[in-house]
């Protein structure tokens, strides 16, 4: 986290939210005067070195705010005289955007649980399983020997037996409830049962046109503040309620170069792995894969490669509004890659 | 080919920022602590060059 601001004819302020940097150091490439500096990307990501992985110097920058428009995730913002460039109609905006249709999402939670930011909130109403079953279920206490076959048959776990440790045998001490949120009214207890003390009726099938059509209803929230557009989310999704923009368009490759030992050397190193903000890379057969489904492109595991053998190519992006001819100069150089 | 360390740029552990980054940073034990200083076990480097890359004090390069 960083803040500096300078005053003249405006106030301009340059911020930094180091929770929404993943190091890719697309500020660092577009920085005119070169005032911004990527950390030490793998040790921050290891946890060796507890650092922002950005640091400004701020008597050479000139808060012209070019690194926090290209910026895709949102983590730099420059405002002038209160109020955020990104905000104005005439600076550069991402179209990015990672959302959920709230008419076509089931709220099965998949996209919760695959989540690599933690981005997704969820929570879902299931009915109540009780509700959709209909029976009744009475056992006779004074037949009952206690001798738990029902409890340990019973597949819904709904018998619930407790033998209270006494001095003498004592029937009294023993009790046994049916859950009747659990039980399911299938049977299996009275027929298991050796004395006859379950009296068992299940009247679900009778009753199914009076049974309500269960209704599963809850909410999925992507929090713009974590995503990086990475797209887990939609592809996982079972009934594409979810869509994603990334930022970028174009490929990732991993080139070698045995001549001059340039090899990927997979599992010793896995820099770009621990880096990635996408968990789109793993190691496979000892080697780096990229899944180019999941990868955003945002190139931080080109950098924090050692053999420097990742290549990156954007063909298009999603930065729009660029009126300015220096900067899309400069912001079109994203596109060449690295 | 392993790694070589120079002991004139190298933080000896004590003096490093990070009180021994490399070894921390390589799992192939390939670099090591002895005697309170930095040791390289070349059979074991893997030639990753991670080392090389994220020393603060530059002080590692190729063999």
């Amino acid at each position: 986290m960083f803040s500096i601001e300078r005053s003249g004819e405006e106030h301009r302020k340059l911020a930094y939210n180091s929770n929404k940097c993943v190091g890719c150091g697309i500020c660092t490439d577009v920085c005119p005067t070169s005032s911004l500096r990527l950390g030490p990307l793998v040790p921050i990501a290891r946890g060796l070195i507890e650092m922002d992985l950005i640091s400004v110097n701020q008597d050479s920058c000139v808060f012209c705010g070019l690194c926090s428009v290209a910026c895709p995730f949102d983590s730099l913002s420059l405002s002038i005289n209160g109020e955020e460039i990104k905000n104005m109609s005439n600076y550069p905006k991402w179209e990015t955007e990672s959302k959920v249709d709230d008419d076509d999402c089931m709220y099965c939670g998949r996209c919760n649980e695959i989540c690599p930011r933690d981005s997704i909130l969820f929570e879902r109403h299931l009915p109540n399983p009780a509700d959709l079953v209909r029976g009744e279920i009475e056992i006779n206490k004074e037949k009952c020997i206690y001798c738990s076959f029902c409890a340990d048959m019973c597949p819904a776990g709904a018998i619930n037996i407790k033998n209270f440790p006494t001095s003498s045998v004592d029937v009294l001490n023993n009790s046994i409830e049916v859950d009747l949120s659990k039980c399911i009214f299938c049977g299996v207890c009275k027929r298991v049962c050796p004395e006859d003390a379950i009296k068992q009726i299940c009247s679900t099938c009778m009753l199914r046109e009076e049974i309500e059509v269960p209704e599963i209803s809850g909410e999925t929230i992507i929090l713009e503040d974590s995503c990086v557009n990475c797209s887990w989310c939609s592809e996982i999704c079972p009934v594409d309620a979810i869509t994603v923009t990334k930022p970028f368009e174009g490929k990732l490759e991993l080139v070698e170069n045995e001549a001059d030992d340039k090899i990927c050397k997979g599992d010793s190193c896995h820099a770009c792995q621990d880096v990635c903000p996408c968990n789109a890379v793993t190691i496979v057969d000892g080697k780096s894969v990229t899944n180019l489904d999941f990868c955003n492109l945002c190139g931080a595991c080109v950098t924090a490669c050692p053999q420097n053998i990742r290549v990156l190519t954007r063909t298009g992006m999603k930065l729009t509004n660029i009126n300015s001819e220096s900067w899309n100069e400069i912001l079109n150089q994203l596109l060449a890659g690295k | 080919m392993a790694v070589k360390i120079d002991p004139d740029k190298c933080g000896h552990i004590e003096n490093c920022p990070v009180q021994g980054l490399c070894i921390k940073l390589c799992e192939q034990g390939a670099i090591i602590e002895e005697n309170g200083d930095v040791s390289i076990v070349p059979e074991n480097c893997d030639d990753c060059d991670l080392c090389i890359q994220n020393c603060p004090n530059q002080a590692i390069s190729k063999a």
